[in-house]
């Protein structure tokens, strides 16, 4: 598949996840995983959703404006995102970008073993 | 070392050397890495060094504000993400970017650049 192809979809499912069903996140890591949000560092998947659970608000939504995606190495896909996180009740959404390192499993899908996210501010 | 570290002195390396010998980025690539500039590929040190000397300004000062890197694999590689805002001679208000950078450690001791991509943040 098409590398770019894969890495808009996977953006897709992750942030439409992320903003429907925050807790289910927790299928798209594993073990060995890292997550550096807004420089606090997490690893595993009970770590890392756990802190993705329990950030201070219940409701999002993501808006993404750009995906850039290059192969890693040994069949890793890295995904660069930017966009705004829309916040209930705020007028004003926050810009962000993050990146991601893809890894395939088996059964052709990939995982998340790199995420780092940072809020963009003016 | 510690790879914080190591990442922090690789990026103040590589945004010095930007910032003061444009053409000197050419050692920091190799014959596989590639750059992703505003949405542009190029692959190869040569190109990519082209690329980025053919920027349309001739003297930038980059700002970093914030430095993460996360360990990338079983290969030795580190995942860099930056933030930080770019000043370009005359103009009045610096440019937000956003850049990522994936280091292969080389025989020498040293990184080089196998991927890279870089985004400016807009208002």
């Amino acid at each position: 598949m098409n590398p770019d192809t894969l890495a808009m979809a996977f953006v897709g499912l992750y942030y439409e996840t992320f903003d429907k069903s925050r807790a289910d996140l927790g299928s798209l890591y594993r073990q060995g995983s890292m997550l550096t949000f807004e420089g606090v560092k997490k690893k595993g998947v009970e770590a890392i959703v756990a802190k993705l659970t329990s950030l201070p608000f219940q409701q999002c939504q993501h808006n993404v404006s750009t995906i850039d995606c290059q192969p890693s190495g040994a069949g890793g896909i890295l995904v660069f995102v930017s966009g705004s996180l829309q916040l209930p009740g705020e007028q004003y959404p926050l810009k962000f970008s993050e990146m991601f390192h893809l890894l395939g499993i088996p059964q052709g899908s990939f995982y998340v073993l790199n995420d780092i996210f940072r809020l963009n501010y003016a | 070392m510690d790879p914080d570290a190591v990442a922090k002195a690789f990026v103040e390396h590589y945004y010095r050397t930007f910032d003061s010998n444009r053409a000197g980025l050419v050692n920091l690539y190799q014959e596989g890495s590639m750059l992703t500039f505003e949405g542009a590929k190029t692959q190869g040190a040569q190109a990519i060094a082209a690329k980025l000397a053919s920027l349309p300004f001739q003297q930038c000062m980059h700002n970093i504000s914030t430095v993460d890197c996360q360990p990338s694999g079983p290969a030795g590689g580190m995942l860099v993400f930056v933030s930080g805002s770019l000043q370009l001679a005359g103009e009045q208000h610096p440019l937000k970017f956003s850049q990522m950078f994936h280091l292969m450690p080389t025989p020498q001791g040293s990184f080089f650049v196998l991927n890279d991509i870089f985004r400016l943040n807009y208002a």
